[in-house]
């Protein structure tokens, strides 16, 4: 490090690490107040979604065709406060909808990281320590797949047969794992050059059992956090396949599906398109601004280290 | 001799931004007059760099100017906007990280003009880039006007070393700082840097300030020193008296801490020969040689050649040293013995067995016979994993031990090497470098090994750690008859412990001898120029100036035929750069490969 | 010679690439329920109808035997024709029956080359528009890690990333162009169509520039040769302009590699939405239709100029930082 280390003894600044790495990591995010509006507006639409819906009476999906066009609260003149975010163009519920819609995304996004860091970290960490022609084909594949964009694949797969929340999520963590693979190979590859790796082989540890108990544990938890911003992006693009009538089909609410239908009635009812917009855009920055500071929080850790 | 006042520091105090806050540097004065060299010795902690970077003007954004004056030939150099003194052109600064210096992106010789365009404007950049190409060869870079084009990472810390002091004087300063500028350096390195540097300061006529932590080196200048302590000058007088005469206790101190090699008799103990004993370890004709593909071409390979026929034996009890400087190919050495690598060709024989031929689960067995320490003790040990696990990581790795008996193992490892059984569940932070490099000592012993070989292990520790360990390792070589190796860079610490010494140049041993016998009569001119360069405050025992080295090693790519040290051997004659020299015992014990020692060379060379 | 090694090592595994994309995508269009066939004979038409016409076209041969087929067309450079568009231009519905084996149909590289500029063109914009906005924010961001600078990039970069594309691209269109009228939004009959979908198409891309561009160059400014070069005599400008700005770079020319894959996915979307005459409009409208060697053609032109901005990539970065891997 340049600037600061002038004063003191190297090594008694290294003996200062108290605190396991990961929890400076979670504090330093915590401290931002980026981090904690995120993280509170995450959990108000997480509780709402979860708990309105069942204490609700409004349908999201029955059509009540003399409600239609309602607007929401305080605008215009015919605003009831049942719906408070309004109706579509069928009678039903915009806030209903919207949180519904909300569940599904935010079902679909998380499953996929999972699935994401499960395959492409497994992967990559298998490339990057066994290395040789493992490596290689690991990825070659990778590259193959990421030179798929993936909207093609998504319109190849989901576009003739009737999509379901399994094969959305296929989809997705078929595009996604790739650069997870990328980015743990390139980790398990720095990890296997450091020196305790090599102690332990003088011991007589094989190489997997160094990976599995001493590099992964290493290696995993800073992409982990990053994923975090990941969800987000599943997000986005499961609204982007709802969008083009590729994703959850209706009556089931979405948010592509919801917007898309609105295009029509963009002059006299604009709600409809703008509600659930606003809803996934908030959920979307609250994930950001959780994911953001994790990651700033992570390369303040490991830059000064 | 110009003795004009070019610096003249009075009651400079130095400290953090926030208020209140202890100073860093306290009340310094000095007068600096041109032609001047001035030496300050400061421990690493004492503010060296902070001293150094605040005379430069070039404090960094935590730290502030709190009293006191720095004038350059008569201009207080702190007042904001000053056009009369510019730091990089007036004064000028080298630091101790070469490496790191320059825009990795950008060749060295087009940033050197580049800094001398911005700093004296009125020289167009055609004349600079001559000027920064003569410069590069007046520092001895060899091929100058290639190298100017080369990038950072081409050069090697000597080289780079050099092309940073051409930075410095390109502009013509009137004051040069130089902080700790040989640390990163090999010893015969550092030498030929320190004798160009005084040799520029000289012909250049520039005031000198050279900050150093180690007091040898500011031996080597020879004029005014200052000991600065915890922000201080505590002393000030020529080095000749200080040495003689220190006034200040902490003074004194120091100069005792400087390790003794010649004027000592210590030594280590004589080693318990066995009659008729068969070596522990046999190193047969091992070669190791790395392929890289070269940049630039299809399908061609260069050979990086680190290990070229090494053979020796290593016997029981006994404490062998391994000497030599970067890029001989210790650290490739040290991994064929490890067996972390394997050799290309020739055998490696612990006890008679040969390493290569076991088997997999033969050489975990093996294992336990010898074992490696590493030379750093913070990466050396795994992250985030308690001191008991990793000591016991050595038993689990060969099959399930039932708890009780495992704890009980571990405690007792950690008892041997004295670390308190309290730290068994906790995590090693907290812990100084030499109870940390107790802990792979106690996962090495729990093995009950024969063989410890010793990586730079005793380098990062100061004098008191070292001499601990040092104990350590006796007591532990008297109770299970242990044999060591060592494979260092320090002189006086190999001088200390080894009974038997090897000196390594370029992948081959070109000198084993006794540890008396190789520091009081060595045979081969490398050996006598890397004692020679060696810093001690004693009475050299060879001068220096008689075994001064040229240049680098050749690259270990590149091996040109014959004596690989002939491009630098002041004694190189006809034979010496056709036929490569022999290991040869030339007298009981000592093995030396060196043509001059063929008899009839001797009277030749004469 | 190492840019030439390079070269030649970079286009045979670009081709590789592109062969092994266009077979996944041959077989995952045949193995993938839905026959193209139906979709043109239409749903009323009987079996034996149906058999004839895809025996004919060659649907029913085992699917090594027509990628052998293809492959051998395309070495001549032709990538067969669209199982929809006559030459004449008119895509055929469910209700008239128009038989590909017999009718002329527009050759898939006509179709290809005729909206490939569009697209080039709209991705260019949108990439100058991402730019101009991101590299100010970026750098102040990037300079002044712990002032109002680096926050302001980061709510920004926040902000977009979180607007899903469609959305923006129906608001915008909302407001600027029916409400405000002030930039035409859907086809196009003139270079200003292409301004709306840029800037959406910007909106996407800006973030991730932003981001890194703030994280490297922090890093970079805390580099010794920087805080070096201070006392060397530099000046600042000089500093930041031609050395931390360089370094920063390199991160940052990798990215664009790494994020053609989105961008590609964006530039679909946004085609679609703004009914834009490139070849994302092209590829909806063909797996709608089950036009398989339209969306072969596409896939292969999709994969071959990732390959080729790739390779660019590379290059721009190894001359920056001659370090660089290549």
């Amino acid at each position: 490090m340049a600037v600061t280390t002038i004063v003191g003894a190297e090594p008694e600044q290294k003996a200062a690490e108290v605190q396991s790495v990961n929890r400076r990591i979670l504090l330093g995010a915590w401290r931002m107040a980026n981090f904690r509006i995120g993280f509170f507006i995450f959990v108000a639409l997480l509780l709402a979604s979860a708990i309105y819906p069942e204490f609700s009476s409004v349908s999201a999906t029955k059509m009540i065709v003399k409600d239609k066009f309602l607007p929401p609260l305080f605008l215009g003149d015919k605003w009831v406060w049942e719906h408070p975010l309004g109706t579509d163009q069928l009678g039903r519920d915009m806030l209903m909808r919207s949180l519904i819609g909300l569940q599904y995304s935010l079902l679909v996004g998380v499953i996929t990281v999972v699935l994401i860091f499960i395959i492409g970290c497994g992967l990559g960490l298998f490339a990057g320590f066994k290395g040789k022609w493992w490596d290689t084909l690991i990825m070659r594949v990778t590259d193959a797949q990421l030179s798929i964009p993936m909207i093609i694949l998504a319109i190849t797969i989901l576009g003739v047969s009737r999509p379901t929340v399994a094969t959305i999520i296929i989809v997705l963590a078929l595009s996604g794992w790739p650069l997870y693979a990328r980015v743990a190979r390139s980790a398990a590859v720095a990890e296997r050059g450091k020196e305790y790796v090599r102690g332990l082989r003088v011991l007589g540890a094989g190489d997997w059992r160094i990976l599995l108990l001493f590099a992964a544990p290493n290696i995993l938890p800073p992409i982990a956090f990053v994923a975090v911003l990941d969800v987000a992006r599943m997000m986005i693009f499961e609204a982007i396949l709802g969008f083009l009538g590729l994703g959850i089909q209706p009556p089931t609410p979405s948010f592509g599906s919801i917007i898309a239908d609105s295009r029509k009635y963009l002059l006299n009812a604009w709600w409809i398109a703008t509600i659930p917009g606003i809803f996934l855009a908030v959920a979307l920055t609250s994930i950001n601004l959780m994911g953001s500071a994790l990651e700033k929080a992570r390369n303040r850790i490991y830059g000064g280290l | 001799m110009d003795l004009s006042l070019i610096l003249e520091v009075s009651d400079l105090t130095v400290g953090p931004v926030t208020p209140g806050s202890a100073p860093i540097l306290d009340h310094i004065s000095l007068r600096l007059n041109t032609s001047d060299i001035f030496g300050i010795y400061g421990e690493s902690g004492a503010g060296k760099t902070i001293l150094s970077r605040a005379l430069a003007n070039w404090l960094p954004e935590s730290l502030e100017y709190r009293v006191g004056l720095i004038a350059f030939a008569g201009h207080d150099i702190l007042k904001p906007g000053t056009q009369e003194v510019r730091t990089g052109r007036d004064i000028a600064y080298i630091g101790s990280k070469p490496q790191s210096s320059l825009d990795p992106t950008v060749p060295v010789g087009s940033q050197i003009a580049e800094k001398l365009h911005s700093v004296r404007p009125e020289w167009n950049r055609r004349e600079c880039r001559e000027r920064v190409m003569q410069l590069l060869s007046e520092v001895r870079i060899p091929s100058p006007r290639e190298r100017y084009w080369d990038y950072p990472s081409k050069f090697s810390g000597g080289m780079m070393q050099r092309a940073m002091i051409v930075d410095a004087i390109c502009a013509e300063p009137a004051v040069l700082i130089a902080d700790n500028v040989t640390q990163p350096l090999d010893v015969t390195i550092a030498a030929q840097i320190v004798a160009l540097l005084h040799d520029l300061c000289l012909r250049h006529r520039m005031a000198t300030i050279y900050l150093s932590s180690s007091l040898p080196t500011l031996g080597q200048f020879g004029d005014r020193t200052a000991i600065l302590h915890r922000g201080r000058f505590i002393e000030q007088q020529a080095f000749g008296e200080l040495l003689a005469a220190p006034k200040m206790d902490y003074t004194r101190k120091a100069i005792a801490s400087v390790p003794r090699m010649w004027s000592t008799a210590d030594g280590p103990a004589v080693r318990r020969q066995a009659q008729g004993e068969m070596p522990l370890m046999q190193v047969q004709q091992v070669y190791r040689t790395y392929r890289a593909r070269k940049r630039g071409t299809f399908n061609s390979y260069s050979n990086v050649q680190a290990v070229r026929g090494v053979t020796l034996d290593i016997m029981p009890r006994e404490n062998f040293g391994i000497v030599g400087e970067s890029g001989c190919g210790k650290s490739t050495l040290t991994r064929l013995l490890a067996w972390l690598e394997v050799p290309d060709q020739g055998s490696i024989l612990l006890n008679g067995t040969s390493l290569g031929g076991l088997s997999r689960g033969d050489l975990i067995r093996k294992r336990n016979e010898f074992q490696l320490l590493l030379q750093d003790p913070y990466n050396a040990l795994p992250p985030r994993t308690t001191v008991g696990r990793m000591i016991e990581e050595s038993l689990l790795i060969r099959g399930k031990v039932p708890r009780v008996e495992l704890r009980r193992r571990v405690i007792a490892a950690m008892a041997e090497v004295g670390l308190a059984p309290e730290l068994y569940d906790q995590l090693p932070n907290a812990l100084s470098t030499g109870e940390r490099q107790r802990i792979s000592i106690a996962r090495a012993l729990i093995l009950d090994p024969k063989l410890l070989i010793l990586d730079e292990t005793l380098s990062a520790l100061d004098q008191r750690e070292q001499g601990r360990l040092i104990d350590l390792f006796s007591k532990l070589q008297e109770k299970n008859d242990l044999t060591y190796v060592f494979i260092s860079h320090d002189l006086a610490m190999v001088r200390k412990v080894c009974t038997r010494i090897a000196v390594m140049y370029l992948g081959e041993m070109v000198e084993i001898a006794d540890n008396r016998e190789l520091f009081y009569d060595p045979q081969h001119p490398y050996t006598k120029a890397l004692l020679s360069a060696a810093p001690t405050l004693e009475d050299k025992r060879f001068n220096p100036s008689d075994f001064l080295l040229e240049g680098e090693p050749p690259s270990p790519i590149d091996i040109p035929a014959g004596c690989s040290f002939a491009s630098r051997c002041p004694k190189a004659f006809g034979r010496c750069r056709v036929e490569t020299p022999d290991l040869i015992e030339h007298s009981p014990g000592r093995l030396v490969a060196c043509h001059l020692l063929d008899s009839g060379e001797v009277k030749a060379a004469a | 010679m190492l840019i030439l090694e390079f070269l030649v090592k970079r286009i045979a595994q670009g081709l590789l690439i592109v062969f092994i994309t266009s077979l996944i995508i041959f077989t995952l269009l045949r193995v993938v329920p839905g026959d193209p066939v139906r979709l043109i004979v239409g749903g009323m038409a009987p079996p034996d109808v149906v058999e004839k016409v895809a025996t004919k076209m060659g649907l029913r041969d085992p699917i090594i035997v027509q990628y052998g087929r293809y492959m051998r067309g395309l070495l001549q450079g032709d990538l067969g024709q669209s199982y929809l568009r006559p030459r004449s231009g008119m895509i055929a519905t469910g209700g008239q029956y128009i038989d590909p084996t017999k009718s002329d149909m527009a050759p898939v590289i006509d179709l290809i080359l005729e909206r490939l500029p569009f697209t080039l063109q709209l991705g260019g914009m949108a990439l100058l528009f991402a730019l101009l906005i991101s590299f100010p924010i970026g750098i102040a961001g990037g300079l002044h890690q712990h002032g109002w600078q680096n926050a302001l990039a980061f709510g920004v970069q926040s902000l977009f990333v979180s607007i899903p594309n469609f959305w923006l691209a129906i608001v915008l269109i909302l407001f600027l162009s029916v409400k405000l009228k002030l930039l035409p939004a859907l086809g196009y009959q003139g270079f200003s169509y292409v301004l709306l979908p840029a800037l959406v198409l910007s909106v996407e891309i800006a973030p991730f520039i932003i981001r890194t561009l703030t994280t490297s160059l922090g890093e970079v400014m805390q580099a010794n040769f920087i805080d070096e070069a201070r006392v060397r005599g530099l000046s600042r400008r000089r500093i930041v302009y031609s050395h931390a700005l360089r370094n920063a770079a390199v991160p940052l020319v990798n990215l664009l590699g790494i994020q053609l894959s989105t961008l590609i996915g964006g530039v679909l979307v946004i085609e679609y939405i703004f009914d834009y005459p490139g070849l994302g409009n092209l590829t909806v409208v063909s797996v709608v239709g089950r036009d398989f060697p339209v969306i072969q053609g596409i896939a292969i032109t999709t994969s071959a100029v990732f390959v080729f901005i790739n390779i660019i990539v590379d290059l721009v970065a190894y001359t920056i930082d001659p370090r660089v891997e290549i």
